[in-house]
């Protein structure tokens, strides 16, 4: 795969979606596996609710089908001048909330004091912002502590809820550990309204008449249902009950495509799979043999897993060709990928045993390594694969696979020696894996950092690389930071995620690698 | 009769007291909620100040008593997952599961007796061992097997029965039923048979077993002496008395049927309770979770209640034990 393959898919699907003819209005029916759990937009940071809920509310920008960042409630940015950093948004004019309500900038303020209160899940993305000033009814200033290029793609997902509305019913704060008004009822600006909700059983939206944009797409009715169970959502499919699926699991692919009046939209999500050693940890957890130390602290032994690790392989076998092998902590062609830093560690047996005896285990050693068994695709498969790789070397992987609902518990615990990540990053930039997988942790950064990867000079780069706005520049820092994680061997990347969804062959969709899924852009005919 | 009834409802209270210690003595290794109920960019502060919030930090025995406590007075609390209130989602989820069982148990009830009681009167015909033998099949393959069988043969090959959900429903108050509507009886069909399977093989083989012995006792030689009509013979008097043990075993076994439909209602998408527990397995809801166990352990009790009353009232000799 290359780099260009994310933008690839997304531009065949919008190329589809132009010679499609006009089509009759539909009612449209889709499925997911996972219900989203509150509509309210501030409540919790998790893809299902915010995907679903980006087809009622809307942020002040958008991502457009390509990622690209683009107008939504504000129709032009600027970095704020004089002497104070930040970005000026200047509103969209005649915009109406469902009920009615006219949208101005003291909505934008509300809504950044509801996200950014401590009872929201998704303040973590105004931690730059000093201050938020309305100007006037259609300008508003977000004032950030230091220059910060990126805020305002890094606010796509931060969705307008109108003041009166939610004064009016109660809901000026997220709901945190009991239901307000917003968890069930909404009332956005966005394309579609919400008829119906029935959480976990069904939930209906129909379009919003009054929006300011122009409708591409020709659903009538959305019927949303989630089905939990791969078997069941395929079937409901094949019987033609619902006209759409995501995802389905990789093996039901070739079915489907086989069927006539059916197809699959496959892509690869912005999601990496990667093997995480524990930096910090003195020594082994689970080894027979090597009790007091831990081998993997030796860069060697790291470079050794690299190389031990045939990842074509099990892109080949396990993930059926559908997953793309990776370098770096972020797919390629995402926005900062180090194009300097794109050759994976070569797949070679003696070279691994090479640096193995180098680092003085000639004999390898047993560890701990622990799995996911029910959070990404075919997780524990791969990491059947890796270990019976890995033992080739002399690496014996003791492999703990668990649900996720205790995996993260675990690894906060440091009950591994080596573990399987997935990672997505939020803001679609090289930024973002950097803050949570490679910074110190210290309670802000680094909070997924379980192993405790620590370089000075990732942690003294990326403050600098946050707030530099010469694109130029801030490349030559990401390119630094991505040969020190590649050159220290911080984790081992693997590939990135397939993504596959099915549906009748009367239907159009977009499909963009942050697997969101958007109803303005389904046709149905 | 009043005493009887009261002794077993208070006893009811301790069963679910024990149900509900046992249940969170083991929702410490269910996972972490927090971690589900946050998103990755939430911080560790944020992550320990909802942790405070619902209490998670405090020792077991106390969260068990904050729990307990509340359930006492009818406080169900709200799910860490939806934020709903607890008994409003049970509330609405009951009438799906407890029509699920009841239609369950009749199909294996119309079908098991009958069957039942042919393979017991002609113990070696070749349609019983046919029976015999398909329904030991049956009772072989595991739920979901089965239930995705029926999915992709009424479903998806020949497109009679809708694979999911529960089709058309008519709302009477809080309870929402699919027994009114033509689509909701066509999208019961195939998760009823999956979930009756069992129980129909069950009730089947008991009252062969049953009836057979009965067919051996004194009184129905006598009677068969006597030259009463086979008829007669058969439906009321063997049968009649072929009845008391397996209503004792089938009623015992509908508490079963509502509590384990879990798997039947995880395959075709059944908004029951059984779904909802497997949900809130998924996300850690542990209040959830508390109060579904506490609910079950409640209506095995309520069945066993009802149970008991029913066999006092069937079999007079036990009316008599209890007067003396």
């Amino acid at each position: 795969m290359t780099k260009h393959s994310l933008k690839r898919l997304t531009l065949s699907a919008a190329l589809l979606l132009s010679t499609a003819l006009a089509a009759e209005a539909a009612t449209f029916r889709w499925a997911a596996t996972t219900d989203p759990q509150t509509m309210d937009p501030h409540a919790v940071n998790a893809a299902p609710v915010t995907s679903f809920l980006n087809n009622i509310y809307e942020g002040l920008v958008r991502r457009g089908r390509d990622m690209a960042i683009e107008p939504s409630l504000a129709t032009a940015w600027e970095p704020l001048t004089g002497g104070e950093t930040g970005w000026r948004f200047t509103l969209r004019k005649g915009v109406k909330y469902q009920d009615g309500a006219d949208f101005t900038a003291d909505d934008v303020l509300f809504s950044y004091e509801r996200a950014s209160s401590e009872a929201s899940d998704v303040r973590s993305w105004f931690a730059p912002v000093a201050s938020v000033r309305v100007v006037d009814d259609y300008t508003i200033d977000f004032i950030t502590k230091a220059p910060n290029p990126l805020f305002p793609d890094s606010i796509a997902n931060f969705l307008i809820l109108d003041r009166g509305w939610a004064e009016a019913n109660g809901a000026q704060v997220p709901s945190r550990d009991v239901e307000n008004f917003a968890t069930r009822n909404t009332n956005g600006t966005g394309p579609f309204k919400l008829a119906k909700r029935d959480p976990g059983i069904e939930t209906r939206l129909v379009p919003n008449d009054g929006w300011w944009d122009t409708r591409e797409d020709n659903v009538t009715e959305a019927i949303f249902t989630p089905i939990g169970n791969a078997a069941t959502g395929l079937a409901a499919l094949l019987s033609g009950e619902i006209d759409f699926i995501s995802p389905i699991p990789l093996q039901d692919a070739e079915q489907v495509e086989g069927r006539a009046g059916f197809k699959v939209l496959q892509g690869l999500e912005a999601r990496v799979i990667v093997l995480g050693f524990g930096h910090n940890k003195a020594a082994l957890s689970y080894s027979d043999e090597t009790t007091g130390k831990n081998p993997f602290q030796d860069v060697r032994v790291r470079e050794a897993v690299g190389h031990a690790i045939d990842v074509d392989t099990i892109n080949r076998v396990v993930m059926r060709g559908k997953a793309a092998p990776i370098d770096q902590l972020q797919p390629a062609g995402l926005s900062g990928y180090s194009n300097v830093n794109t050759a994976r560690p070569e797949f070679n047996i003696d070279t691994a045993k090479a640096a193995l005896a180098d680092a003085g285990y000639p004999n390898g050693f047993s560890f701990g390594l622990m799995c996911t068994n029910d959070r990404y695709i075919n997780d524990e498969a791969v990491c059947r694969a890796a270990a019976s790789m890995l033992a080739k070397v002399g690496l014996n992987a003791k492999l703990t696979a668990m649900p996720v609902r205790g995996y993260w518990d675990e690894l906060r615990g440091g009950n591994y020696d080596m573990y399987l990540l997935g990672w997505s990053p939020g803001t679609f930039d090289a930024e973002h894996p950097i803050r949570f997988l490679a910074a110190t942790p210290n309670g802000n950064l680094g909070t997924w950092n379980f192993g405790g990867y620590s370089n000075a000079r990732v942690d003294e780069l990326l403050p600098l690389i946050q707030s530099e706005v010469d694109l130029v520049k801030r490349q030559a820092m990401l390119d630094e930071v991505a040969a020190i994680l590649k050159d220290e061997v911080a984790y081992v990347p693997l590939y990135t995620e397939p993504l596959i969804w099915a549906m009748k062959e009367n239907v159009t969709v977009t499909q963009r690698p942050d697997n969101f899924f958007m109803l303005r852009w389904v046709t149905v005919q | 009769m009043a005493y009887f009834i009261l002794k077993r409802l208070i006893q009811s209270v301790f069963v679910m007291l024990a149900v509900a210690f046992l249940a969170f003595a083991l929702f410490r290794f269910v996972g972490d909620p927090i971690s589900q109920m946050t998103g990755v960019e939430t911080t560790i502060a944020d992550q320990e100040r909802l942790r405070e919030e619902l209490g998670l930090n405090d020792p077991f025995l106390v969260q068990f008593a904050r729990f307990s406590g509340k359930m006492l007075v009818g406080d169900f609390g709200f799910s860490y997952r939806t934020r709903q209130p607890i008994g409003e989602m049970l509330l609405s989820r009951i009438p799906a599961t407890l029509e699920l069982g009841t239609v369950a148990l009749l199909i294996s009830l119309l079908v098991g007796i009958p069957a039942g009681v042919y393979t017991a009167l002609r113990p070696r015909g070749a349609v019983t061992q046919a029976i015999l033998i398909s329904t030991l099949v049956g009772v072989s393959i595991p739920t979901f097997v089965i239930g995705i069988f029926l999915i992709f043969l009424f479903g998806v090959q020949l497109g009679w029965l809708p694979t999911f959900g529960r089709g058309g429903t008519v709302q009477f108050g809080w309870w929402r039923s699919s027994l009114f509507t033509v689509d909701g009886w066509r999208a019961l069909v195939l998760p009823a048979l999956t979930l009756g399977v069992y129980q129909l093989t069950l009730t089947m083989r008991l009252v062969r077993a049953e009836m057979m012995e009965v067919m051996r006792t004194d009184f129905i030689r006598f009677a068969t002496a006597r030259g009463l009509p086979m008829r007669a013979l058969h439906y009321r008097h063997a049968l009649g008395n072929t009845m008391i043990p397996v209503i004792t075993i089938i009623g015992l076994q509908f508490g079963g049927v509502i509590a384990f439909s879990i798997v039947t209602e995880s395959v075709f998408q059944w908004p029951g309770m059984g779904l909802l527990f497997l949900e809130s397995i998924r996300f850690v809801d542990i209040p959830v979770m508390g109060v579904y166990l506490v609910v079950i352990a409640f209506f095995f009790v309520l069945i066993n209640l009802v149970v008991d009353l029913l066999y006092l009232a069937i079999d007079p000799r036990l009316r008599v034990k209890e007067a003396a």
